[in-house]
């Protein structure tokens, strides 16, 4: 029996069940397929419904996953195979070359800060640009600098080298190969979280036509003090504070044509949220909800909303907008819609648009739950054999799944679901089955 | 009638409406001010006020063009609802204003009844190659008897027919063409004249049956349209049909036919049948790009987020038809194209009668309208 935990998934859902694992004594191993742990959480501004600065909530938790003496952080990995049953699986990891020593590695950045290759930065979904060597964020753990080998000019074209010779801990290794590990666990827990729908195919709402409608993530980012424009709300096209900013609900969720019936749970808060926000930053900015019903059912979260109007003066209307176009000499985006209370069809002028896109399984948990042989509902969720009273359980017994791999949920409800999660693996390696 | 509504409700999906008014705000109507939505007649018909919507004039106004279908997140099949809709409301004998004085339906009804003999080929003439049997039937559709109603704004009419076939006398093939051939009814169909479509429907479908004709070729985005989609639910047909720019498209595809030169931008108009209805979406452009010195600039609503040309099946044609027409044309000159490309006889009657309209902006009346295949075959050299 092994007594080892695999947490495949490095956001606030594996993060918390590492956690509680490694407090009741039990080793866990934490398996991201990024260069750091902490997953959407890290990338958000604030949180609902307290406005919490997220990155200050999440940081900690980063430090003691990172300081943890039952806690093994396998960053920048991914799981290529998975052998044997509940009790006894042995896991084959691969742990992708950094080009970088890790024991030597301090952080520093000197590196980064001389690398002369720029890219789009994912970081900040691509509103600015990150160096060839780098360290995503300034609370990334590890702190430790990744070569990104595929724009680096050493490995595309042989040249360069200039982050060898900054680095002053003599860190960085171009010879250094990915290296395959072999973990014995006793159970594993799946929390590879989620990705944004991509609105492009939604031509109605020009996203990638026009620079000023961005997806909620994007906006976080722009709202935020480490994103691109340094919290300063400037819109994309020409770096203008925009008079009005329109938030659109349900884009591409709750849309059964896109095959999204489902209800993306946090978008009606989000969107809530970062409207605050703005008010916050700048109270000469308009906000406009334009929802389709809003979804506020969680504690405190109705109130939330009900501030949203009263104290900052967000407008909510009953409405998805049809058109979505921009007026080339105003360069205002033109947003069609009908509000549903009133039978009006009218045009609003917005300086940007926030589109509150759908949340769908990331993109690599369809091959994670081949390898780990379970199934996977017609959405891409996990499935559970008995959602009602095993909600954590996938189709294999050992195998659990938390957070928003295993439906659309919020923080709260992610942190509260790695609970179980963690309770349930920790059965199985002290041996209690069913 | 209750049974029937309900049938009607499931088989369009009204009963998966989230009422989110997505159709409304993108609706051309709608836009235009007015009282129209989509949303709402679905909402009355799902909560049972359906005789309101019989009675709603405004119905008849709606241009089945599609564009709320495209954004509904629920796939409610709003223009198929309202097909089926009309059929009720006819019922009770009602109807939409049919725009110049009624001709183009009561000339579909005597082609229907058996009504006058039909002089239908006076325009093929000795230059253009046709059959009476053959592979490929071009079917001609409305367009003689549109030479003859429109006469006064100039349409291509069966211009459009003649550069049809010589296009396709161009890429080696001899069309069938019918005398006998009546139209296509789909102005019928759509203001909820079953009786005389089926009508229609059987005289056309014995006719090509008799030709021998496997493939069917139209320059009519409509008569695609009811010919692809309509014609199958309603009789044994099992021809494939084709419109003209999807049949070029596919000939000239690696050939090594050659275009003559073109100086200058053109814009296209997606007709809402082929665009819309049929998703084809490609091939004109396609073609139309392989004319040397093109420059194909898109309008600012193009493909499935198009606009109509503001009338369909020539009914309730008003001051919000011209407005809808306005806007497309605004997008058109925005452009900067002396030239629009439709590839649909109908779209180029409405843009064209709108163009004298004294409401439009300046420019408009100089904008060259013309069809896909009088551009096309103007163009290709004959090998």
């Amino acid at each position: 029996m092994a007594d080892s935990v695999l947490v495949i998934g490095g956001g606030i859902a594996g993060i918390q069940a590492a956690l509680n694992l490694a407090d009741k004594g039990i080793h866990t191993y934490i398996v991201e397929k990024l260069p750091t742990i902490g997953g959407h959480m890290a990338l958000l501004d604030k949180t609902f419904p307290t406005n919490d600065c997220s990155i200050c909530i999440l940081a900690p938790k980063l430090a003691e996953c990172s300081n943890h003496d039952l806690i093994d952080i396998l960053a920048y990995s991914e799981v290529l195979s998975v052998e044997g049953k509940e009790g006894a699986f042995k896991v084959k990891i691969k742990r992708k070359a950094r080009y970088i020593d890790e024991e030597k590695c301090t952080g520093c950045e000197d590196c980064a800060r001389s690398c002369p290759i720029k890219v789009s930065n994912e970081y900040n979904l691509g509103l600015n640009m990150r160096k060839a060597i780098y360290i995503p964020f300034p609370q990334s753990v590890p702190r430790i600098a990744t070569i990104d080998a595929s724009v680096c000019m050493h490995f595309t074209k042989g040249k360069c080298g200039v982050c060898k010779i900054k680095c002053g801990a003599g860190a960085v290794d171009y010879d250094q190969e990915d290296e395959i590990v072999e973990l014995e666990v006793g159970s594993i827990i799946a929390a590879s979280g989620f990705e944004v729908f991509d609105p492009k195919e939604m031509t109605e709402y020009g996203y990638g036509v026009y620079k000023d409608v961005v997806t909620s993530m994007e906006f976080e980012r722009i709202l935020c003090a480490s994103g691109p424009t340094a919290g300063r709300i400037t819109r994309p096209s020409d770096g203008k504070t925009p008079d009005r900013i329109v938030f659109v609900q349900c884009v591409g969720s709750r849309d059964p044509k896109h095959g999204r019936p489902y209800c993306s749970s946090v978008c009606c808060m989000h969107a809530t949220k970062e409207a605050m926000l703005v008010r916050e930053h700048d109270e000469h900015v308009e906000t406009c909800i334009l929802y389709t019903d809003l979804r506020a059912a969680g504690k405190g979260f109705f109130e939330y909303a009900e501030r949203g109007k009263k104290d900052y003066g967000i407008k909510y209307i009953r409405a998805k907008p049809g058109r979505i176009v921009r007026d080339e000499s105003s360069g205002e985006l033109e947003v069609w819609y009908e509000d549903t209370a009133t039978l009006k069809v009218s045009r609003m002028k917005a300086g940007m648009v926030v589109l509150a896109t759908a949340l769908v399984p990331s993109r690599s948990t369809a091959k994670l739950a081949e390898t780990l042989g379970v199934e996977l509902d017609e959405y891409g969720f996990f499935r559970s054999p008995d959602p009602l009273l095993r909600p954590v359980d996938t189709t294999r017994p050992g195998v659990f799944a938390t957070g928003y791999c295993e439906s659309p949920k919020d923080i709260p409800e992610s942190v509260a679901q790695a609970g179980a999660a963690a309770l349930r693996a920790s059965r199985v390696v002290a041996g209690v089955t069913a | 009638m209750k049974s029937e509504i309900e049938s009607l409700l499931k088989e369009t999906r009204a009963f998966m409406c989230l009422d989110c008014g997505k159709c409304t705000g993108a609706c051309p109507l709608a836009r235009q001010g007015g009282t129209y939505s989509p949303r709402m007649h679905i909402a009355r018909m799902v909560y049972g006020y359906g005789s309101e919507v019989f009675a709603d004039m405004d119905m008849w106004s709606c241009l089945t063009c599609g564009l709320c279908e495209t954004n509904c997140p629920s796939n409610v099949k709003y223009t198929d609802f309202m097909s089926k809709v009309r059929v009720f409301s006819a019922g009770e004998r009602r109807g939409g204003f049919c725009a110049h004085a009624g001709i183009t339906h009561t000339l579909a009804r005597m082609m229907a009844n058996d009504g006058e003999n039909q002089s239908r080929l006076g325009w093929v003439n000795d230059e253009l190659k046709t059959a009476e049997s053959g592979d490929v039937l071009y079917f001609v559709g409305c367009l003689p008897y549109f030479d003859n109603i429109f006469d006064y704004i100039k349409i291509e009419g069966t211009g459009i027919a003649k550069n049809s076939v010589e296009l396709l006398n161009k890429l080696g093939v001899t069309p069938v063409v019918m005398k006998n051939e009546v139209c296509c009814g789909h102005d019928l169909l759509w203001s909820g004249d079953r009786d005389n479509f089926q009508k229609l429907v059987k005289k056309n479908v014995e006719a090509i049956a008799k030709t021998g004709a496997r493939t069917i070729v139209t320059s009519c985005a409509e008569c695609l349209r009811t010919l692809k989609v309509d014609y199958p639910q309603f009789a044994k047909f099992n021809f494939e049909v084709k419109h003209i720019s999807e049949f070029v498209a596919e000939k000239l595809d690696g050939s090594s036919m050659k275009m003559s030169q073109f100086d200058g931008s053109i814009t296209y108009q997606d007709p809402c049948r082929l665009g819309r209805h049929l998703k084809v979406y490609e091939p004109p452009r396609e073609v139309l790009k392989k004319i040397p010195g093109v420059k194909l600039v898109e309008m600012r609503s193009n493909k499935d987020n198009s606009i109509c040309c503001g009338t369909t099946h020539f009914l309730n044609c008003d001051r919000v038809s011209e407005g809808i027409r306005k806007e497309r044309f605004s997008e058109a000159l925005d452009t900067g194209a002396k030239t629009l490309v439709t590839a649909c006889p109908k779209c180029q009657i409405h843009l064209k009668c709108s163009q004298s309209n004294r409401m439009q902006d300046e420019g408009v009346e100089s904008l060259h309208i013309t069809d896909f295949a009088t551009m096309v075959n103007k163009h290709l050299v004959r090998n």
